[in-house]
């Protein structure tokens, strides 16, 4: 929802698998598209899946290993281990 | 049109890849072989006396240098991170059969495309099987499929496969007299040592930068609609094709061609097998070199896994034969209990079941 100027960031999960991913789109439902992972995230080739809902929380379970959000060039780490 | 800086990355390392392979090939190395991973290895493994083909042994420096490339980069990028346990003795059958499934086509599928960079079609046959692996690969990974996921390691695991790799250095400069080394056939024909490990060393820290990845491209494209991995090996096979049109080296056809067999259903099935088994593993044996750089433990068993199977495949006479035009009854037999093998893997490692 935007209001008050606030820009909606966008955010990335990163999984241990790729059907992770896809079971993570399934559950989020509209508005998560999936798509390899951020070169300046990792230097693996996984899957990755970008949406812009706040209530990826939701969705979590333990395929995912990390979620992101996008600020500007750089991502910050909303979740995951080291 | 905004191009990303991850798209222009790509292509400047597949450029840089295609032309390296024909600067390599002008210096010595065998004809569309600038850079063969499974040749390389298989020739690695005969000079180490794994086998014993006289004509496929010398310690190829690009090899080294591709491994020791993606370790040193990622070490100054703190990408280093070693890491394995997901499911090493299945990686290690998995590199044993992509091993099979490219001597069988002759060629890894980095060498496929430098193949039809010079005009030689039965490439073209091999990049459909490729496609036909992967695809078959990729039902499987949307099915679940995974080989489990890998753990934190110590240092000292993650830097082994490099520093043997400077053992194997050490022993081609000082002491070479413990090595093999073929005297005719494509094992006598190599680029200056200095050269070899000096475009290793780029291409090997470039495909860590960029993650090119010849079988990723294609996954990618099947699974995600995504084309951006596949630009690096597009634009490896533009730069090598215009290389070899200047060099006078591209030569349109099946038969005549170098290191080749024009046997179409070897050559698919062969391939085939070697994008199954690269899907399966996460990647194709150049991005299995870089991932082991990486302190990625499991891609270094993967490349042990690639050495002993060309060791198999020479000792065992499984290869494919440009003289008797494709595998003999064995070589066939391998390339088939391959391809099994690696289906019943993916299905064994797979949850078809619905998950709401």
């Amino acid at each position: 929802m935007e209001n008050n100027n606030q820009e909606i960031k966008e955010k990335v999960a990163t999984f241990r698998s790729h059907y992770g991913a896809m079971m993570f789109r399934r559950r989020f439902g509209e508005g998560c598209t999936l798509r390899p992972v951020p070169r300046s995230l990792s230097s693996s080739c996984g899957t990755a899946a970008y949406f812009y809902r706040d209530d990826w929380e939701d969705h979590l379970d333990e395929n995912v290993e990390g979620v992101w959000e996008r600020n500007g060039e750089e991502w910050r780490k909303l979740y995951g281990e080291e | 049109m905004k191009v990303s800086k991850e798209k222009i990355g790509l292509m400047v390392a597949g450029g840089v890849v295609g032309l390296s392979a024909i600067i390599l090939t002008v210096f010595g190395n065998p004809k569309n072989m600038g850079f063969c991973i499974a040749c390389f290895i298989r020739d690695m493994a005969g000079s180490v006396k794994m086998h014993s083909a006289g004509v496929v042994q010398y310690m190829r420096p690009e090899i080294i240098g591709i491994v020791l490339g993606s370790f040193l980069i990622s070490l100054c990028k703190g990408e280093f991170k070693p890491r394995g346990g997901s499911s090493p003795f299945i990686r290690f059958i998995l590199g044993f059969f992509v091993m099979i499934g490219a001597l069988t086509f002759l060629g890894c599928p980095l060498r496929m495309v430098l193949r039809l960079a010079g005009g030689d079609l039965n490439a073209l046959v091999g990049l459909f099987g490729f496609i036909a692996g992967i695809a078959v690969g990729c039902f499987f990974i949307s099915r679940g499929f995974s080989l489990g996921r890998a753990y934190k390691e110590n240092k000292i695991e993650g830097v082994a496969l490099p520093v043997v790799n400077v053992v194997f250095l050490v022993a081609l400069i000082a002491f070479p007299s413990l090595l093999a080394f073929s005297e005719t056939g494509p094992g006598s024909m190599h680029a200056p040592l200095l050269l070899s490990l000096l475009i290793g060393v780029i291409v090997g820290a470039l495909a860590q930068r960029t993650r090119i990845c010849m079988a990723g491209g294609i996954r990618d494209i099947i699974l995600l609609n995504d084309w951006t991995l596949v630009l690096g090996s597009v634009m490896i096979f533009v730069v090598a094709l215009v290389g070899n049109l200047v060099t006078g080296s591209f030569k349109l056809g099946f038969t005549g061609q170098p290191v080749a067999q024009t046997n179409h259903v070897w050559n698919f099935l062969g391939m085939l097998l070697v994008g199954l088994a690269s899907v399966l593993l996460g990647g194709c044996p150049l991005r299995q070199l870089i991932m082991a750089g990486e302190g990625n433990t499991d891609s270094a068993i993967t490349v042990l896994g690639l050495f002993v199977g060309a060791a198999f495949a020479h000792n065992f006479k499984l290869v494919g034969n440009a003289t008797e035009n494709g595998p003999n009854v064995w070589g066939k037999s391998a390339v088939i209990i391959g391809i099994v093998i690696a289906l019943l893997i993916a299905f064994f490692n797979s949850k078809i079941k619905e998950e709401k």
